[in-house]
C-alpha cells in the first residue's frame, strides 16, 4: 500500500478495511456517500489529499467494483456483520488467498486486529485452538506495558500443539507481557475435585486476575468430530448424545445451544476457567473463527451475545449472515436492470395434464418401441424386454425417476438391460416395480441392480432387494457415481449417478448376454463405473411440467458447472464461454482425474441434457476428439445426443469411459434398444 | 377419555393431507433452492393417496391399528423418492405401537411423534445438524417425551420444537441427500424435509384439537 497517512488518525479507521486507508476513503466516498470535507475531516486528512486519493482510487481500479468486488464484497459482510449483531467492530478477510491456509491467515488478521486495540495495562484473557496459536505466532509487538496475559482455562491434553499454556505464553511474549498460568486441569474428574481445587489459594489468586481481564482473545469450536473440543479430550468418556445435543459449538470448553445458551451437561461442573456469565462481564470479547463448519458455532455465540469484535473469512461471514436471514443489500447507485436473463420465466411445453405427462410419454414409447419393450404385467412403469428373460442369464435391471428420457426404457433390449422402472419426474421409483420387475425378468441366475448414487434410488432399491432376495432371487447392485463434479476424487462415493451410466449399462448388458455368471457380471460392471467419468454444465435450467417454472434462476451471460440430471444447481457459476472452452472445461477436469497414458483407448458420450441441439453437440464433439487425439488416445465407441437428459435443461455432460481389453470388447458386443442399437464393432 | 376410531385416525390424516396440500408450492420453491424441487408434490401426493387409501380401508371396517401399515404402502407407492421409504418407516413404527386396536385412546396420540421419528431415524440414518427432516422431527420427539399427559399441549410443544428445529436447518450445511452435493451453498436455506414436517405436526394437532372439541363419541 503506497499511500501513507499524513497523521496519526488513522487509528480510528475501522478495522474492516484492514491497513488499506484508500480503500476506507473510496468507500466512504463511493459507498457511504460522504462529501470530501467530510472524508477529510473523519479521517484527519486536507481535502486536497483526499482529493488526491480518489483520484488514485479511481486510478488504481480499486474503486470499480467490477475490478475489486472481492474487497469490496468483504468489506460489505464486514457492515453486515457489524450492523446486524451489534458488533463493536468486525474483520473479514478473503476465504482464499496467497496459498496460505485459511487458519494461518486469520491468525495474521487477528494480530492485526489485536495490535489496533490492545492497550498498555491490559489484562487479556486467551482461550486455546488453531485460530489462537496462529494469532499468537503471527504476533510480534512488544513496547507497551504492564500487560498481564491469562489463560482463561485450565490446561488440556497435551495430545495437541494448541494448549492454553502454548497460546497464552506465546501470546505473552509476543507483547512483552507477563504470562498468568491456571495451574489445573481444565477438566478435573470431579466436582468435588473442582470444590478443593477451588479453594487452594494459587489458583484464587490466578482466578483473581482471570475476572480483572478487559479483554479475551477466543477461539471457537464447532461439534464436528475432529474439531478443537473433541481433540482437547472435553468429550471423552462422556456420551455426547445423552447430554449434548442440543450443543452446535464450544468455547471457552463450554458447550452452547443454538441460541447462544449454555448447554448443561456432565462437563460442567467439571470444568475450571472462565464461564459464559464471567465472559459476558468481559468488556471485550474478541473471536477468531473461519471455516463453513463454523458457522453455526459463530452464529450462536452471536446470538448469544458472547462475542464483540469478530475476525472471520468471507465465505464465512455470509454464511452467518445468510443463516440469520440477511440479504446483501444491493449496491448504490443501483444499475438499470436492462439485460434480460437468459431463463424464460415460463416455459412452453407440449403436454397435457401435467400430472399425466409421466404415464403418457411412456405410454408412446411402449407404441413407439413396441417390438422392443412392454409393460411387466401387473404395474404401470415397470418396462421389460420383449425377448426375455432366458433361462441361465443375468437380469440386469435398471432406474431412476422420470424425466431423463429416453433414460430409462431406452436401454431395455437385448445386449443390455432386462428392466427398467421409472418413478415421478426426478424421483425414483417405488420398491413395489421394482420388486414386480426383478420378478419378471429373474432367469434364475440372479440379478444386477443399477442405478446412480441419489439417496431416493438407494432406499428404494434397497428396500426392492431385500424383498426380491426374501423371495429366493439372488441380487447384486452397482450404485454409480460417474459425476466428478458433485464432491472430491476422495469422496467418490458420495458422488452422483449421471449420463455414464449409458456405458455402465451396455457393459452390463453385454457381460450378461454373453452368459457371465452374477460375479463375474458385478465385478465387470463395477470396473466400468469406477472407470467412468462424466461432467456437466446447463446454459438454462429445466422446468417442471407442473410448475413451467425453472428451478433456479441463471443469468444472459452465465453456466452453471456441474449441474446433475435434475433441477438442482450446479457447484459453481461462471461466465459464459465459447465452445471450444467449455469442452476443454469438462475435458480437463475429466482427464486430470482419469490419468490416461498415450495409447489409451476411451468411449466418449457427448450428451445433450435435453435442449441443446444436435448442432451445438457436434461443435463440442470436434473440439473433444481434436483434444483426445493431442492427448494421444483412441476414440474407439462414439455417442452423440440426447442419451441421458433433464427435462429441457440446456446443457450438455461429457462422459468419457476408460476403456482396457474387456471392457472394449464388451461395448463391441451388439445390443439392440430403443435408444440404443448396434450391430456389433465400433459405433 | 376420547377414544380416536378408524374414521377419527383418517380425519386426522386427512387433515394433515389439506395442510400439506396447501403447502405444495411453498414446499416445492423451498427445495427448488436446494434441491431439485419436488418434496412438495411428492409430500402432496403421498398424502392424497394415504388419505384415498384409509377411507377405502375405513369403509371396509379396519381398526384404528390396521391404517398405518395401509398408510406406509399407499404412501410409498405413490411417492417413491426419498421421502416415501422415509415416512412409509415411519408410518409402519406408529403400526407396531398400534397394533390390532381398534380405537387409539387420544391421550396415546403424541406417541405417533415418538414413533414417526424412531421409524425415519431408522431408515435415514441422519445425524444430528445434517439438514434432514429429523432435525424437526427429533427435537419434536423429545418434546413429546417431556410434555405431560394432556395430548393437546403435548402436541403444541412437539410443534414448537419442531419449529425451532427448522428454522435451525438455516444454518446447517447439508450432510446427506441431494442437497449435500451443494455443501455451503445450502447455507440460509430451510431444509424443506423439516418444513413439511412441521406442517404434518400443525395438521395433527389441528385434527385432534377438532376431534376433541366434539367430545366422546
Amino acid at each position: 500500500m503506497a499511500v501513507k497517512p499524513e497523521s496519526g488518525v488513522l487509528a480510528e479507521m475501522p478495522m474492516r478495511f484492514g491497513d488499506d486507508a484508500l480503500l476506507w476513503a473510496a468507500w466512504l466516498y463511493y459507498e457511504d456517500g460522504l462529501t470530501q470535507s467530510d472524508i477529510a475531516q473523519k479521517m484527519g486528512l486536507s481535502r486536497a489529499s483526499v482529493n488526491t486519493w480518489l483520484a488514485d482510487a479511481r486510478a488504481r481500479g480499486l474503486v470499480n467494483i467490477e475490478i475489486q468486488p472481492e474487497h469490496f464484497r468483504a468489506v460489505s459482510v464486514a457492515r453486515g456483520l457489524k450492523d446486524h449483531f451489534g458488533l463493536h467492530d468486525c474483520l473479514v478477510i478473503p476465504s482464499e488467498g496467497d496459498g496460505k491456509p485459511l487458519i494461518e491467515r486469520l491468525g495474521q488478521a487477528g494480530a492485526m486486529v489485536l495490535k489496533r486495540l490492545v492497550r498498555s495495562g491490559d489484562t487479556l484473557a486467551v482461550t486455546w485452538g488453531r485460530s489462537v496459536l496462529a494469532l499468537a505466532s503471527a504476533l510480534d509487538h512488544p513496547g507497551l506495558a504492564d500487560i498481564r496475559v491469562v489463560q482463561a482455562t485450565g490446561s488440556t491434553t497435551a495430545r495437541i500443539a494448541w494448549t492454553p499454556e502454548a497460546c497464552a505464553s506465546r501470546l505473552a511474549s509476543a507483547l512483552g507481557a507477563r504470562w498468568i498460568p491456571l495451574a489445573v486441569p481444565a477438566i478435573v474428574s470431579s466436582p468435588a475435585m473442582r470444590a478443593m481445587l477451588m479453594e487452594e489459594p494459587v489458583l484464587a489468586e490466578q482466578l483473581q486476575v482471570l475476572s480483572e481481564a478487559n479483554r479475551i482473545i477466543m477461539g471457537i469450536s464447532s461439534m464436528r468430530p475432529e474439531s478443537t473440543i473433541h481433540s482437547s479430550g472435553f468429550l471423552e468418556g462422556v456420551d455426547r448424545h445423552a447430554h449434548y445435543q442440543d450443543a452446535v459449538g464450544s468455547l471457552l470448553g463450554r458447550f452452547i445451544s443454538a441460541r447462544g445458551e449454555l448447554v448443561s451437561g456432565p462437563v460442567n461442573d467439571r470444568t475450571i476457567g472462565l464461564d459464559l456469565d464471567g465472559l459476558r462481564r468481559v468488556p471485550q470479547k474478541i473471536a477468531v473463527a473461519g471455516g463453513i463448519d463454523k458457522v453455526a458455532a459463530i452464529l450462536a455465540a452471536l446470538r448469544g451475545g458472547l462475542i464483540d469484535v469478530l475476525v472471520t473469512d468471507a465465505a464465512t461471514a455470509r454464511g452467518v449472515l445468510t443463516a440469520d436471514g440477511w440479504q446483501e443489500s444491493s449496491r448504490r447507485p443501483a444499475p438499470a436492470a436492462t439485460v434480460p436473463t437468459a431463463t424464460r420465466s415460463h416455459g412452453k411445453k407440449l403436454i397435457n395434464e401435467a400430472r399425466n405427462a409421466v404415464d403418457e410419454s411412456l405410454a408412446g414409447a411402449l407404441m413407439a418401441h413396441e417390438a422392443l419393450i412392454s409393460l411387466v404385467p401387473g404395474t404401470s412403469r415397470a418396462v421389460m424386454a420383449k425377448h426375455g428373460p432366458r433361462p441361465g442369464k443375468v437380469g440386469i435391471v435398471i432406474g431412476g425417476g422420470a424425466g431423463h428420457e429416453p433414460g430409462f426404457w431406452g436401454y431395455v433390449g437385448q445386449g443390455l438391460a432386462d428392466a427398467a422402472v421409472v418413478g415421478n419426474i426426478f424421483a425414483a421409483p417405488p420398491p413395489g416395480p421394482i420388486l414386480a420387475a426383478s420378478r419378471a425378468v429373474d432367469g434364475g441366475a440372479g440379478l444386477l441392480y443399477i442405478f446412480g448414487n441419489f439417496s431416493g434410488d438407494v432406499m428404494n432399491f434397497e428396500m426392492a432387494r431385500e424383498m426380491a432376495e426374501a423371495g429366493g432371487i439372488p441380487v447384486r447392485q452397482i450404485i454409480t457415481t460417474d459425476d466428478i463434479a458433485s464432491s472430491e476424487p476422495d469422496s467418490r462415493g458420495s458422488r452422483r449417478g449421471v449420463a455414464g451410466n449409458v456405458f455402465v449399462f451396455r457393459i452390463a448388458g453385454a457381460a450378461a448376454d454373453l452368459g457371465a455368471s452374477l460375479e463375474a457380471c458385478e465385478a465387470v460392471t463395477r470396473r466400468a463405473a469406477q472407470r467412468v467419468y462424466t461432467m456437466g454444465l446447463a446454459l438454462e435450467p429445466a422446468r417442471l411440467p407442473d410448475t413451467g417454472r425453472p428451478g433456479y434462476e441463471l443469468g444472459a451471460d452465465e453456466m452453471e458447472i456441474g449441474v446433475g440430471v435434475h433441477g438442482e444447481p450446479g457447484v459453481e457459476r461462471q461466465q459464459l464461454v465459447s465452445a471450444d472452452d467449455a469442452a476443454d472445461l469438462l475435458l480437463d477436469r475429466i482427464l486430470s482425474e482419469m490419468a490416461p497414458s498415450r495409447g489409451d483407448r476411451v468411449a466418449v458420450l457427448v450428451n445433450s441434457l435435453g435442449g441443446t441441439p444436435a448442432m451445438e453437440l457436434y461443435i463440442l464433439t470436434r473440439r473433444i476428439r481434436q483434444r483426445l487425439t493431442a492427448h494421444g488416445i483412441t476414440v474407439s465407441h462414439m455417442l452423440v445426443g440426447p442419451y441421458y437428459t433433464s427435462l429441457d435443461m440446456a446443457g450438455v455432460s461429457l462422459s468419457v469411459l476408460h476403456l482396457d481389453d474387456e471392457l472394449a470388447a464388451l461395448m463391441d458386443h451388439p445390443c439392440d434398444a430403443p435408444a440404443l442399437m448396434s450391430k456389433g464393432g465400433r459405433a | 377419555m376420547t377414544d380416536l376410531s378408524a374414521a377419527d385416525v383418517t380425519d386426522l390424516f386427512r387433515t394433515v393431507s389439506l395442510r400439506i396440500g396447501e403447502a405444495r408450492a411453498a414446499l416445492g420453491a423451498l427445495d427448488g433452492a436446494i434441491g431439485d424441487g419436488d418434496h412438495g408434490n411428492s409430500m402432496a401426493e403421498g398424502f392424497a393417496a394415504l388419505t384415498r387409501a384409509l377411507v377405502s380401508a375405513t369403509r371396509e371396517g379396519k381398526g384404528a391399528g390396521e391404517l398405518f401399515p395401509i398408510a406406509a404402502e399407499s404412501f410409498l407407492d405413490a411417492v417413491g423418492a426419498t421421502t416415501g421409504p422415509l415416512y412409509a418407516s415411519a408410518f409402519l413404527s406408529a403400526g407396531q405401537l398400534f397394533s390390532g386396536m381398534d380405537s387409539i385412546p387420544a391421550a396415546r396420540i403424541p406417541e405417533l411423534v415418538t414413533a414417526f421419528h424412531d421409524g425415519i431415524a431408522r431408515r435415514g440414518k441422519a445425524g444430528v445438524g445434517d439438514k434432514t427432516m429429523l432435525d424437526a422431527w427429533r427435537p419434536a420427539a423429545r418434546a413429546v417425551a417431556a410434555a405431560g399427559p394432556d395430548p393437546l399441549a403435548a402436541l403444541a410443544a412437539a410443534e414448537a420444537a419442531a419449529s425451532e428445529g427448522r428454522d435451525a436447518t438455516r444454518a446447517m450445511v447439508a450432510a446427506l441427500g441431494r442437497a449435500a452435493r451443494l455443501g455451503s451453498r445450502t447455507l440460509g436455506h430451510i431444509d424443506p424435509g423439516a418444513a413439511s414436517a412441521v406442517i404434518i405436526l400443525q395438521g395433527l394437532r389441528e385434527g385432534l384439537t377438532a376431534r376433541l372439541a366434539r367430545g366422546a363419541s
